[in-house]
């Protein structure tokens, strides 16, 4: 049997390596970039040493789709030839590709594959039913397999989809999606830094580290929005970012990180206070170079966070509070499984699986379950579960797919001079 | 003390879609929606950077139609090369769906369009100052986007009222 590249082809990151490993082998921005030092857009790679600072980004994946194969065969060549170490010629692909991807793409992407890397055979897969194998592989005895059934819900780079998933194939007619996902939220922070605060329009990767380390979902906002007015230590959800200087710090860092956690003890009323033990010990580890990271105040390349760090979640939530005429995510998932037979429904609303790099956001699944438990009747129960590692997940779903019998599902590669690859359907699921 | 107060004289860059909204009839959902379609931006302010920075590929080309041209064949014009590198762009996947003519398909056929969740069954919105973000209570009389205060509708006035900065 070949080898198998697995590519999870995401909007934000590929993540790619030989099916049957747990994880992947590479994980890198889907982007070229450029940054002020360098004339040239560069190739991605899994160290992040290079100063980011205003660099400009070309992707390949607009709206969640790939729309320029140019671009995404130059960044597939350095994946497979300098990073990965395959020889497409002779292995396999396995290839996540996003629902409802339109034929003209579909057309484009396979003959990049095939034509452009020469691969052997080529399997799509969409990302819910991967998901949902690998949940079902992983419990054996728990609902998700013995149902054969569950509701994936995929909070990406570009957008959401709450996708209900019945013996392994995503039931596409009731797939709800909201056009919502970690770039808008990363371009929506973004834009409120820079009228309140600092310009950082051009600082897209610090930007997504601001938001990947302050941000959180609130689970009452008009609560956590009074605390936020307040002034001086009464303000528990103020923070402050240090951006990078070039010098002393290539990364921008989060001043005191101890203050960034303090939202969550505001729910208890009482400041539960860490054991002591264990505060003395982060303190002796760290307190030199907290006290010097403290210092750097009087330059001007720090910017506060209050309201924004939870206000730019809730987007997710209600879209409509950013203009949007969309239903949150809770509604989008009722609709999804109202759209589907009316015996799944309990199963669904006791199976959903969380994926995608923007449920990371601290208690995204509280909130989801305080928003759904009341749309959702009162028979049914709701269970939420969150995948050990959301942006993992569908790759490891791909790995494991892969690993057996999989070369009779492959479509092979179309002999030189065939009749031109036919467009597939877009109805039947690509199996 | 109304009349004596300071304007910013720093100039201000207006962003094409932008500028294109204010043309528009309906200035205010015009604007709303190039404001949103500001967020699947990737790189701020500058879209569509053709950049051909590949001097060795630029040369080899040159020798190449060289070649070509010794050979008799006619050279390009500028237009016909312009044509080309439009065709040759990547377009835009609201473009690609335009083409695809989704609409056209029966209603029972999933789709990208119909997998859209729909609007939200609940009307109500809440308002966020656009200034500070805690909620708004007011509306601009001439743009309508929202502010909190006083303090806030100044600034509001003063930065963002129909300016739409990029």
């Amino acid at each position: 049997m070949s080898n198998v590249v697995v590519l999870d082809n995401g909007g934000g990151l590929i993540k790619a390596g030989h099916g049957g490993d747990r994880d992947p082998e590479v994980t890198i921005p889907n982007c070229l970039y450029r940054p002020l030092s360098s004339k040239k857009f560069l190739y991605p790679s899994p160290s992040n040493s290079e100063d980011l600072t205003s660099a400009a980004l070309r992707r390949p994946i607009d709206r969640g789709y790939l729309i320029n194969t140019d671009l995404q065969r130059d960044i597939w060549a350095h994946l497979f030839s300098s990073l990965l170490h395959v020889a497409p010629s002779s292995s396999s692909l396995l290839l996540t590709e996003p629902l409802f991807t339109l034929p003209s793409i579909q057309r484009a992407t396979d003959e990049l594959v095939f034509e452009d890397f020469n691969f052997n055979s080529l399997f799509v897969a969409d990302s819910p039913s991967l998901v949902h194998l690998y949940e079902a592989s992983r419990r054996p005895d728990g609902l998700v397999s013995k149902a054969q059934c569950s509701l994936v819900v995929d909070c990406g780079f570009s957008f959401t989809h709450a996708a209900p998933v019945f013996q392994n194939f995503t039931v596409n007619y009731a797939v709800k999606r909201i056009d919502l996902g970690g770039k808008a939220l990363t371009n929506y922070l973004k834009e409120l830094v820079s009228y309140r605060a600092i310009n950082v329009m051009d600082e897209t990767f610090i930007i997504d580290d601001v938001k990947e380390k302050l941000c959180f979902v609130s689970l009452d906002v008009s609560r956590d929005l009074q605390i936020a007015r307040k002034r001086g230590k009464d303000n528990q959800l103020r923070c402050t970012y240090v951006l990078p200087d070039g010098v002393t710090y290539t990364k921008g860092f989060v001043k005191d990180p101890d203050a960034a956690q303090r939202y969550l003890t505001l729910d208890d009323g009482s400041l539960s206070q860490p054991s002591e033990t264990e505060k003395d010990m982060v303190q002796i580890d760290d307190a030199e170079e907290r006290k010097d990271r403290k210092r750097i105040d009087l330059t001007k390349n720090e910017f506060d966070l209050t309201n924004e760090r939870f206000l730019v979640p809730e987007m997710i939530f209600q879209p409509a509070d950013l203009g949007m005429n969309e239903a949150g995510l809770a509604e989008c998932i009722v609709r999804a499984v109202n759209s589907c037979h009316p015996y799944l429904h309990s199963v669904l609303y006791e199976s959903i699986i969380l994926t995608g790099g923007s449920t990371l956001f601290p208690r995204f699944s509280e909130r989801l379950q305080m928003e759904l438990r009341p749309l959702v009747p009162d028979d049914y129960q709701v269970k939420i579960t969150t995948q050990e590692d959301p942006i993992l997940g569908v790759w490891r779903g791909g790995s494991l797919l892969a690993s057996k019998n999989f070369e009779g599902m492959c479509r092979e590669r179309p002999e030189l001079g065939a009749t031109p690859i036919v467009p597939k359907p877009l109805v039947a699921s690509r199996k | 003390m109304e009349e004596e107060r300071r304007m910013s004289t720093r100039t201000r860059k207006v962003a094409p879609k932008m500028a294109a909204a204010l043309a528009s009839t309906d200035n205010r959902t015009q604007a709303a929606l190039a404001r949103l379609e500001a967020l699947e931006n990737d790189n701020a302010g500058i879209e569509h950077v053709e950049i051909h920075e590949d001097d060795d590929d630029a040369s080899l080309d040159d020798v190449y139609i060289q070649k070509k041209q010794l050979k008799g064949t006619k050279r390009k014009t500028r237009q016909a090369k312009a044509l080309e590198d439009a065709r040759k762009a990547p377009r835009t996947f609201l473009e690609l769906l335009h083409e695809a003519s989704l609409e056209s398909l029966p209603p029972h056929v999933p789709s990208y369009l119909r997998a859209a969740v729909r609007p939200p069954s609940s009307t109500s919105r809440r308002h966020f100052c656009t200034v500070c973000g805690f909620t708004g209570g007011y509306m601009c009389v001439k743009c309508g986007m929202r502010f909190c205060s006083i303090r806030c509708q100044h600034i509001h006035d003063d930065t963002r009222c129909m300016k739409f900065v990029a």
